[in-house]
């Protein structure tokens, strides 16, 4: 029987590479991805904020950044985010 | 006797612990809180208001006290505190705004 | 002895500010200040001789968003609780 792989192995091995984070309202996050823990909090670098406000579209750059795990809805692997397509 | 052993440091009087190896800028949420206590950060709430200050510390929580704190509301400081606690459960992220 | 040599954790911040007047946001645009006489984990707070202020936002029909009026309340209380879960940030006095 092979092992299960778990779904936080897979956030494991993107270590080091690209993500793109949804969370659980219209705010979504990119950065390179530097470590996370068991709660899913993630320290992220070269950050890209997206928000959808009434005044439409924002972006914020944020250097090395922790974001806290609570909020998060999904996490895609190895994507440059919103802008990419 | 003659143990290859780098030289010792400098010797104090007090009996504190030696300073922790600098901490590294990379790796886990733990690593990243132990660089940025004492610097600059910007810490954002979920409801979008961001408090800019220095990060005195930080528990397991995310409960945060800050020194010389900004309030910022859409790009407008709209208070300032000598010293503010937030709450943890309000924090969205908390960002660097120095180099570590 | 500089006070913020003793703070070691958030909470100390808290502790150092009993018997102070304290400024607290809370959930809801509302802002209190008032004596800090208690806290816990929680963060829940009794404060005495309290002044709340609640902001009321009145956006006009038609009127762009954020273009509101702001009406601002206050009123007075003795001797409160605040449940900790509302609590954003709590501000002690100024130490300048």
């Amino acid at each position: 029987m092979a092992s299960q792989i778990l779904p936080l192995e897979l956030i494991d091995r993107c270590i080091g590479s690209r993500i793109w984070v949804i969370m659980k309202s219209d705010r979504e996050f990119t950065g390179t991805l530097l470590g996370f823990d068991d709660f899913v909090n993630m320290v992220l670098e070269d950050v890209t904020e997206y928000e959808t406000t009434p005044q439409g579209k924002k972006k914020t750059k944020l250097a090395q950044t922790l974001l806290n795990g609570n909020n998060i809805c999904m996490l895609i692997p190895g994507s440059a985010g919103p802008e990419e397509t | 006797m003659d143990s290859p052993t780098p030289p010792p440091p400098p010797p104090t009087n007090d009996q504190s612990p030696p300073p922790p190896p600098p901490a590294t800028t990379s790796g886990s949420p733990t690593d990243f809180l132990k660089g940025v206590v004492g610097k600059r950060v910007i810490v954002r709430l979920i409801s979008g208001v961001d408090y800019r200050g220095v990060l005195s510390c930080l528990d397991g929580y995310m409960n945060i006290a800050l020194e010389q704190t900004e309030e910022h509301v859409n790009g407008a400081v709209t208070n300032r505190y000598g010293d503010a606690f937030i709450r943890g459960n309000n924090v969205l992220y908390i960002s660097a705004a120095e180099v570590l | 002895m500089d006070p913020s040599s003793s703070i070691q954790e958030p909470f100390d911040l808290i502790r150092l500010s009993l018997s102070e007047r304290v400024f607290v946001k809370l959930r809801g645009d509302r802002e209190l200040t008032g004596v800090l006489h208690a806290y816990d984990g929680h963060m829940n707070l009794i404060l005495s001789d309290v002044e709340e202020t609640i902001m009321i936002v009145d956006v006009a029909e038609g009127a762009p968003e954020g273009q509101g009026t702001v009406n601002v309340a206050k009123r007075k209380m003795e001797m409160l609780f605040v449940r900790g879960d509302g609590v954003i940030l709590v501000s002690p006095p100024s130490r300048t």
